[in-house]
């Protein structure tokens, strides 16, 4: 509650205290609005009917029959939907294709119409009752087949660096194999939902959304209206890990059948439908080739992949990119190519690319090991980068030899027989495996607003969501910490595009963009406060700065002398003003577009690049990173697989709120564990139709999969970001997948290069 | 196309069906389709939204109530069927004084969730194991809350959370 003005960054009582979640109550209590759970008067129910096939036209469409079903009000198909807009490009490229623009069916699970009914059961029934007929082609659904389209270095980082063949020719030991990693479907357990509703032009719209600033701009350009006519609301989000990072088709749907009926319209997606529509990690086929020192160094990485994207959307999914980065190689390629299929479109998955690209480096680096003869923490430590390895740019900060270090020391890892097979418990076979884990620094420009009200509470908002990673919790002791004021007297508003604009809670950027907007409108309220009473002849702090005064409990006093000071209320209360209001903003750090760019550059025009880049002598902020440790135990006659102790050491920067930030740590490590060895999306091979799209036949971890876990924290506040978080959403499901395919083959002696780890690929 | 029209009170369509059931301990008549599955009544008809849906297939476990003092997965229950029975949801839980109920308050203080979003149907699914008897071990407690998904993936605070009220022995742990 007291904190010093004068100091650059945050610092003190409540930043870091692993303070319990704010929104709890309301979340235990099951009084938290979902968008799901709104209900508007005369609200109408929609539901959508998806295509048959993967590829080819609508014949037929025949609305009739379920036009005549009872309490149907509209039935829309591409014959008679008004001409949508296209939504505007973001970072993640192309908006979705506008619902309903054709007869063309691009994949299976397209929606092909949305009906209308008073309820939701008629609609859903009625839905059944549009039947469209097709003209099918063949789908190409095959990342081989030779019809698909190919798009090379589709986002331009591809890698390179040195020469790869000399370092190939010059090493000890070679090494090359193939990995493959499935589709996976986010599966938030929140089905997704949009209550819409249209007053003429202006739009309110109730929406699953990541995002709400990008769902608006979509909303307003799909309608031909003015953004500022659009108000999208997300307070509580049952969930994203991604798949609420763009504005899908269901989105617009939900809003054109309310803009035909005008009347309110709720649309929720159906379980399977959250196959289709939403978005899905793509499976991968990577190629990695290693050669080293007899010691170990590296002297070559080349790491290709093919993935898939839909016929007519983007995916911005790099997913050899952070192996440019991972490791201190002086020859290297990475490259990224991408598949056009008839499949729905892939999207970001909590850590989008690099759970796949880390799942083949550090699988490869441990076969590497075995090769070498040496220990695989050992062989990560030889080759760990003190600077930024593509620009030769230090690291902000990067605590990744602590990781290793420690984590070895936390999990026993000196207890390791290296052999395969050499470890046993009764009938189990014991293995340890490990794996080393980055994640790429992201951050995008923020604001946010403070007041500070005349009872002396204060109101701080901006429109960034919390999906579930405690942004309310952090923002809130952010706040209090940055205002001294106790967070009960602190009232924290997101999820709301009426509030100043934030970017998506994604990409772990979320909490390093919006602390440093909040914080920045924070000082500058507590600046104004000074302001108002600089020449006020009645203040104690007459003609103080920031640097001349600490806060307490509400109380600006005075450095020097504490006893002199006053509350916020009574200043407020004397210039007769009811409240005072600041705004932050924040933006990325410089070193996160030079570290960027000069890796391009690099790539392209080689030394010479190199030191133009350092000629900057910016910074690469280094983003989160850690090192994972796993013991499984397998029964060698069953196949069985079990995890049975897991430990996460994680450098993510300053940590906000230990409980939330080892929460979002402990949760991606579950995520991790389905990665490995359940989850695995299966579309037919002749239909593209999705097999498995519901939780009986989809199989992510439950409770009884999950063993103890421990989490331990790294590093320090980074200096790249102004509250020193890196972000700590990704980096906990990082290496997982790989530690454990690790220790299963130090288990077994059987090395398994495709996901998931099931039963049949044990026995 | 049709706007929006006042209903007057009518006869029971043909599909439809009158009924009473106890919900958290207050009568409620409504009249719903007879499609319409115990969890859609009690967040569409009643407007209690706590109890969600998660999958609306009997696989997820977020629309977990008690029917009768046993949990179920509502979205498999049909109201129709629910004539005359006993339903407890999450808004039910709290004490008549408005504590929560410790198996809440452990949530809460082992940050068992995160976006929130199955947190009801767990605390219900936790309630029934500790009335059942079922939390005598973390294995026990895992196996029996291994129908309630959490793709946040809060199941070691969940276990934490419910470990904590099974040791406490807490008599206001019940419903
Ligand atoms: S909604 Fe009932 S079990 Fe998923
Ligand atoms: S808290 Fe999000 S699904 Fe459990």
């Amino acid at each position: 509650m007291t904190s010093a003005m004068n100091e650059p960054r945050p610092a003190g009582v409540l930043i870091g205290q692993g303070l319990d979640r704010l929104d709890g109550p309301l979340k235990v209590t099951g009084a938290a609005p979902y968008p799901s759970d709104f209900d508007l008067p005369g609200m109408a129910y929609a539901s959508l009917v998806r295509s048959t096939i993967a590829s080819g036209r609508i014949s037929r469409i025949d609305r009739g029959p379920a036009e005549a079903a009872p309490g149907v009000l509209a039935v829309v198909t591409h014959e008679n939907a008004p001409k949508l807009g296209r939504g505007p490009k973001t970072i993640l490229g192309a908006a979705p294709p506008p619902p309903l623009r054709d007869d063309r069916i691009l994949h299976h699970g397209q929606f092909v119409a949305v009906v209308v009914a008073e309820t939701a059961e008629q609609a859903a029934e009625a839905a059944r009752l549009v039947q469209p007929e097709y003209d099918a082609a063949d789908p190409v659904l095959d990342l081989a087949d030779p019809r698909a389209k190919v798009r090379d270095d589709p986002w331009h980082v591809d890698m390179r660096r040195g020469n790869l063949d000399a370092g190939l020719a010059a090493a000890d030991v070679t090494f090359q194999a193939t990995y493959t990693t499935p589709e996976n479907t986010n599966n938030p357990l929140g089905l997704f939902a949009t209550v819409a509703a249209w007053e003429g032009d202006t739009l309110t719209v109730h929406d699953s959304t990541q995002w709400p600033y990008n769902t608006r701009g979509a909303l307003a350009r799909s309608f031909g209206v003015p953004e500022r006519g659009v108000r999208v609301l997300a307070p509580f989000v049952g969930g994203g890990f991604g798949s609420g990072l763009r504005a899908w088709p269901h989105v617009i749907l939900a809003a054109l059948a309310a803009r035909i009926i005008e009347r309110p319209v709720k649309l929720v997606l159906t379980r399977p439908q959250m196959f289709t529509a939403v978005g899905h990690r793509p499976n991968t086929v990577q190629n990695v080739r290693l050669g080293a020192t007899r010691d170990g160094r590296l002297l070559a990485i080349e790491h290709t992949s093919d993935s898939p994207v839909a016929m007519e959307d983007d995916n911005l999914e790099p997913i050899t990119l952070g192996t440019s980065t991972a490791y201190a190689c002086p020859n290297l390629i990475t490259r990224d190519r991408q598949i056009r299929l008839n499949v729905p479109c892939p999207g970001s998955m909590r850590a989008p690319g690099e759970a796949q690209g880390n799942f083949a480096l550090e699988s490869a680096l441990d076969e590497l090991s075995y090769d070498l003869g040496m220990d695989p923490v050992r062989l990560r430590l030889v080759n760990e980068s003190t600077v930024h390895p593509q620009t030769g740019l230090p690291w902000s900060s990067r605590a990744m030899r602590e990781c290793y270090l420690q984590g070895a020391e936390r999990f026993g890892w000196s207890l390791r027989s290296p052999e395969p097979r050499s470890m046993r418990d009764g009938d189990w076979l014991v293995g340890y495996g490990m794996a080393g884990a980055s994640f790429l620094h992201y951050q995008a420009k923020c604001q946010a607003r403070a007041s500070i009200d005349r009872d002396g509470t204060a109101y701080v908002r901006s429109a960034g969501t919390d999906i579930g990673t405690g942004t309310y919790t952090v923002m809130t002791q952010l706040a209090a910490e940055t205002l001294g004021l106790r967070t009960d007297r602190v009232r924290l508003g997101l999820g709301d595009t009426d509030l100043p604009m934030a970017p998506q809670a994604g990409g772990s950027g979320l909490t390093g963009a919006l602390g440093g907007a909040v914080h920045a409108a924070c000082v500058r309220l507590v600046h104004d406060f000074l302001r108002l009473v600089r020449n006020d002849p009645e203040s104690p702090l007459r003609g103080c700065d920031l640097e001349d005064i600490t806060l307490h409990d509400g109380r600006i006093q005075r450095t020097d002398d504490p006893t002199r000071g006053e509350t916020y209320a009574g200043i407020l209360a004397r210039h007769g003003l009811e409240e005072l209001t600041a705004d932050g903003d924040s933006s990325p750090p410089r070193g996160d577009m030079i570290a960027l760019v000069g890796s391009m550059v690099t790539s392209r025009l080689g030394r010479f690049g190199r030191a133009a880049v350092r000629a900057t002598r910016a910074v690469a902020p280094a983003g989160a990173c850690g090192a994972k440790f796993v013991e499984v135990r397998v029964d060698p006659d069953l196949g069985l697989l079990r995890v049975t102790r897991i430990v996460s050491v994680i450098d993510g920067g300053r940590i906000l709120n230990e409980k939330t930030a080892r929460s979002q740590i402990t949760g991606a490590v579950v995520g991790g564990i389905g990665m490995a060895m359940f989850e695995e999306t299966i579309t037919d091979a002749g239909t593209g139709r999705i097999a498995n799209a519901t939780f009986g036949d989809y199989l992510i971890a439950v409770n009884a999969d999950i063993p103890e876990m421990d989490v331990h924290f790294v590093g320090e506040p980074d200096p790249a970001n102004p509250i020193g978080t890196k972000g700590v959403g990704e980096i906990g499901l990082v290496g997982i997948a790989p530690a454990i395919a690790n220790a299963v083959y130090h288990a077994t002696g059987r090395r398994v290069r495709s996901l998931p780890i099931t039963i049949d690929r044990l026995l | 196309m049709t706007g929006a029209a006042a209903r007057p009170p009518r006869a029971a369509a043909p599909y439809e069906v009158d009924l009473a059931l106890r919900v958290n301990g207050i009568t409620r008549r409504l009249r719903v389709d007879t499609r319409v599955t115990l969890l859609d009544a009690l967040r569409d008809v009643l407007g209690m939204t706590g109890t969600k849906k998660g999958c609306d297939q009997g696989a997820c476990g977020a629309c977990t109530v008690l029917l009768d003092g046993r949990r179920v997965v509502s979205c498999l229950v049909l109201a129709a069927a629910c004539e005359g029975r006993d339903v407890t949801t999450i808004e039910g839980l709290a004490h008549d004084d408005g504590t929560p109920h410790p198996v809440q308050q452990a949530f809460i203080r082992h940050d068992g969730f995160q976006c929130g979003y199955c947190t009801p149907g767990q605390i219900m699914s936790a309630v029934s194991l500790l009335a059942e008897g079922r939390g005598g071990s973390d294995a026990e407690i895992r196996e029996f809350m291994s129908g309630n998904l959490c793709r946040c993936g809060a199941y070691p605070n969940i276990v934490a959370a419910i470990r904590e009220v099974a040791k406490a022995g807490d008599d206001d742990a019940g419903v």
